[in-house]
């Protein structure tokens, strides 16, 4: 955003103030250091795709690990992008504040979903999970749902007509 | 403070004039040993922040300024059509790059010894495991190891050295 014009006196003592405090930095940034500075590239590393755990055959120890590695990233990946979400969200509702009821409800839906999604895949696993405990998290959830229904319905009880 | 502690020497001079002239004839020696509190933890400080700050904080805020000002961190671009960067070229600050390229070994180099080193400590599980099955095996049944092929037979042997000593016979030498 850019600096709103000072609108009293206060203001502007305020911004006069600042302005003293941060000449010296700014002066010594564009006239020292960045004449002297390389310009040189870095990238961001981009992994292949390895086949992930339900593809490996039950003896592979090294088709484990790759898959397990690849499931650490991916779960950092997902992460970050529910931390965005959340971020999205909580800048709405700070800039919208008297009405951010109405204005937010989209990103909040997007967020929830979002949050329910992530722990459908990664939640309750416990602090020493590895892509297995993940897999079989799944395997259980799918049986859960062949006998009692989308979650979030009710268990069925064993008696059965 | 290094300049201070080399003038000490010039502070001699001032005890030989303060002598009473009655016995200070120089007849025999009288040495002293003056009985002073310990100055041992005052020396060691005195190393310890001569150390610190000479051979550590300078030289490394001189190492990091250098390289904030005449190098300078990079900027993150799209990596361009079909180039493979360097390892280290993952990396922002010089220093950190620096460190990744010329001190600590390659992330893929690492990865791939680790996955060679489960693999073989897999097959040695697998065979551990194997002769753990054969050993039960063998206590269950009260039996012993057998080996079911021999490597070598003397059989053959024997027929192509018959064979060879009869066309010996024959031919000559």
């Amino acid at each position: 955003m850019p600096e709103a014009e000072p609108r009293n006196i206060v203001e502007k003592f305020f911004n006069t103030v600042g302005y003293i405090l941060q000449a010296p930095t700014v002066w010594v940034r564009e006239k020292i250091v960045e004449p002297n500075q390389k310009s040189y590239p870095w990238y961001h590393q981009k992994f292949r795709r390895v086949p992930t755990i339900d593809e490996c055959y039950t003896d592979d120890v090294v088709c484990y690990y790759e898959a397990d590695t690849q499931y650490r990233r991916d779960k950092q990946v997902d992460s970050e992008i529910l931390s965005i979400l959340r971020d999205r969200f909580e800048d709405c509702v700070m800039y919208e504040a008297p009405d951010h009821l109405e204005r937010c409800t989209p990103l909040h839906k997007q967020y929830e979903e979002a949050t329910t999604n992530w722990f459908t895949k990664y939640g309750d696993l416990g602090a020493y999970h590895n892509a297995k405990t993940c897999y079989m998290k799944q395997k259980h959830r799918l049986l859960w749902e062949r006998r009692h229904g989308p979650v979030g319905t009710g268990m069925k009880s064993d008696l059965s007509e | 403070m290094v300049v201070f502690s080399s003038l000490r020497p010039l502070l001699r001079f001032q005890t030989n004039i303060i002598k009473n002239a009655a016995i200070s004839r120089p007849m025999s020696e009288h040495r002293v040993f003056n009985i002073t509190p310990s100055r041992w933890q005052w020396n060691r400080f005195k190393d310890l922040l001569h150390f610190y700050l000479l051979l550590g904080i300078i030289p490394c805020t001189v190492v990091v300024t250098c390289a904030n000002i005449f190098i300078g961190p990079a900027t993150l671009s799209e990596i361009p059509e079909g180039y493979e960067p360097k390892y280290w070229e993952y990396y922002r600050h010089p220093v950190t790059r620096f460190i990744a390229r010329y001190i600590f070994n390659s992330p893929q180099q690492d990865y791939e010894k680790y996955l060679a080193f489960i693999f073989m400590e897999d097959e040695r599980r697998k065979l551990r495991k194997l002769t753990k099955e054969v050993k039960r095996k063998i206590a269950e049944r009260n039996d012993y190891q057998a080996y079911f092929y021999r490597p070598v037979l003397a059989k053959y042997h024997r027929v192509s050295r018959e064979a060879a000593d009869y066309l010996e016979t024959i031919r000559g030498d």
